[in-house]
């Protein structure tokens, strides 16, 4: 047995994987649940939990079919779309270049997903959202900056926390070619400021909203969770320390209260990468599902086997420790 | 003309059953056989209550679908800031009220999509990838919070409607929709999956800074009908602010249904009885009725 296969908890083995695989579609895709359509979102999350985890010749050929499927959907321009078929990409293409780069390792396909993430701007800071902004006050009470630019969810929208994280994650040790490593280092010193500027006020994040009308803006779980790993990487810096420890503190505190399997999960899978210690994740899991209360999303499910391996290198900060 | 019905329930332990089911039999809405799709509003935490459409709301609404021979009645909700809809479910008790919501409840973030052309170009969308569960749906019905916007000003039956597009197409925010134009958004969404009936959970809204960090403002009513720019304009009225003001109910009236108060049949409660001056946060001062 290798490893990793001793190292899943049962929860993975009896309950995560097996429900994962079986949830595959002859395209090699997967849906948002067991039986829908396949989307690159979850089958590029799925791809992440499965891949380098190849107990038998048929999961390793499951994975073949998940890469294959990614890279049918691929974009032209090196985007993917949310929906297959849909002309113009969007956030998941770093989830679905996270993806393939760990199963496939890089790739012509991961190389245009990696420049198209380099050269994809958000819509805010140009002349004419400048223009725009100073004449509305509605978008001056909406954007905190408009200097500090990350990646948007969709194409010519605003910077949000979780697609910025995404996008950090996928150029995480990316190789680039020289043109665009020049490019990506301004576009990840840009997001790195840009997430520490979003931390709502006592830390952790939201969407992206630090506050309204002097209300300050609440963390949720899955927009800290993935900011934090995404900053894992700028962790020796003195100006990030600050935001991340803030951040694992408010998560930490948050675990207590967590209500919603999904949240669960991104708490442990951050807290674990950071090595901070949590609860049992397979007793609480194992009990949600002994309840039958809640219909799996595959993503979850995705998440629940990133959270029980080790972590993978793409999610592990360079520094913890001292966090 | 259009009809809108103002009815009081003091708190959510009222039998608001009844109060529905009389209120729907007054419409007289065909739903014997047909799919209804029921979209509260859920937001996320509510410890003022204030947030989201109460569940007990929702649970008589939808008793009283069934009792009038809906072959179905969905619940269906697609947060805009929370992906994590069990964790909404869950804070906010919604199993106690439905059951168990594998058949009853389906996060429109989520859902099969389909992409449909707008009927309407009020902003530059023209088409929108939308669930499949609301594009089944023979009746749709919107169920919002009456609450106050700092955006729109107001978020009702309309403006609820935001969340039925998809967030794995279009993120958490649904960014695209606020680029677009909020009012613009609203009125091309609303023109191509026009609520067939509003319900707006007025006992306990909000106030101020809406739609999450507002005040919960008691009004102890619930108001119903099959116009929802009707609706929308009564709830306005009830909260002592003038829908003429309101920018995309004003143009929801040229070709959605009825804002002027001559072209709404009140029945029910009097608004005059039920009126409750609203506070709105600076930006939408003008929203309030002059005093005489």
């Amino acid at each position: 047995m290798s490893g990793i296969a001793q190292m899943e908890s049962s929860f993975l083995r009896q309950v995560a994987l097996p429900t994962l695989l079986a949830a595959q579609n002859s395209d090699g895709g997967w849906g948002f649940f067991a039986g829908s359509k396949s989307a690159v979102e979850p089958t590029s999350w799925s791809l992440l939990a499965i891949s380098g985890t190849h107990a038998n010749h048929s999961r390793a050929r499951r994975e073949c079919w998940a890469a294959r499927f990614l890279k049918g959907a691929q974009l032209p321009e090196g985007s993917w779309p949310a929906v297959v078929g849909q002309e113009e990409g969007g956030w998941v293409t770093s989830i679905a270049c996270m993806a393939l780069r760990a199963s496939v390792g890089a790739s012509p396909e991961t190389g245009r997903a990696l420049a198209w993430i380099c050269r994809e701007w958000p819509g805010e800071g140009g002349l004419w959202w400048r223009i725009q902004r100073r004449l509305s006050s509605e978008m001056r009470r909406a954007q905190p900056s408009d200097r500090l630019r990350g990646w948007s969810w969709t194409r010519g929208t605003s910077s949000w926390v979780e697609p910025t994280s995404h996008a950090l994650l996928a150029l995480r040790g990316a190789s680039l070619s020289s043109a665009s490593l020049r490019r990506a280092r301004h576009r990840r010193e840009l997001a790195q400021k840009m997430l520490c500027d979003r931390t709502c006020p006592g830390g952790g994040w939201n969407c992206g909203n630090t506050g309204v009308y002097g209300a300050a803006g609440k963390p949720l779980i899955g927009p800290t969770a993935w900011a934090l790993l995404a900053l894992g990487e700028f962790a020796d810096r003195p100006s990030v320390q600050q935001c991340v420890r803030q951040g694992l503190d408010w998560l930490e505190r948050a675990s207590d209260g967590i209500r919603g399997p999904g949240s669960l999960v991104l708490t442990h899978l951050c807290l674990r990468a950071f090595g901070r210690t949590t609860g049992s994740l397979d007793s609480q899991l194992f009990a949600r599902y002994v309840e039958g209360r809640h219909r799996w999303q595959i993503p979850e499910l995705a998440w629940i086997t990133l959270a029980l391996r080790p972590s993978p290198d793409w999610l592990r900060p360079q520094i913890f420790e001292s966090l | 003309m259009s009809r809108v019905a103002i009815r009081q329930a003091s708190s959510y332990r009222a039998d608001l059953r009844d109060v529905i089911l009389e209120t729907l039999g007054e419409f007289k809405l065909g739903v014997k056989g047909k799919r209804v799709l029921l979209k509260p509003n859920f937001v996320g935490a509510d410890p003022s209550g204030a947030v989201n459409t109460h569940p007990a709301v929702v649970a008589a609404a939808r008793e009283c679908f069934l009792h009038l021979g809906a072959s179905s009645v969905l619940v269906g909700e697609g947060s805009a800031l929370e992906r994590d809809t069990e964790a909404i479910l869950e804070t906010i008790g919604l199993r106690e009220y439905l059951g168990p919501l594998e058949d009853t409840f389906m996060d429109l973030n989520v859902d099969e999509v389909r992409l449909v052309s707008l009927r309407t170009r009020a902003s530059r969308l023209k088409k929108l990838y939308l669930p499949a569960s609301v594009l089944r749906a023979d009746v749709v019905v919107s169920m919002p919070k009456l609450k106050t916007h700092h955006w729109t000003g107001v978020s009702l039956s309309l403006k609820n409607m935001f969340g039925i597009v998809p967030g794995r197409c279009y993120g958490w925010p649904k960014n695209i929709l606020h680029w677009a134009g909020i009012s613009r958004s609203i009125l091309d969404l609303n023109s191509t999956v026009r609520p067939d009936f509003a319900i707006v959970d007025g006992i306990t809204g909000m106030e101020g800074d809406g739609p999450l960090e507002g005040q919960p403002k008691a009004s102890g009513i619930l108001v119903m009908g099959d116009d929802p720019v009707s609706v929308d304009s009564t709830c306005v009225r009830a909260m002592g602010l003038l829908p003429e003001r309101v920018g995309y109910l004003e143009r929801a009236s040229l070709f959605l249904g009825n804002l002027k108060e001559e072209k709404i049949e009140q029945i029910g409660e009097s608004l005059a009885r039920v009126t409750q001056p609203f506070a709105v946060v600076p930006e939408f001062e003008h929203l309030k009725a002059k005093k005489a």
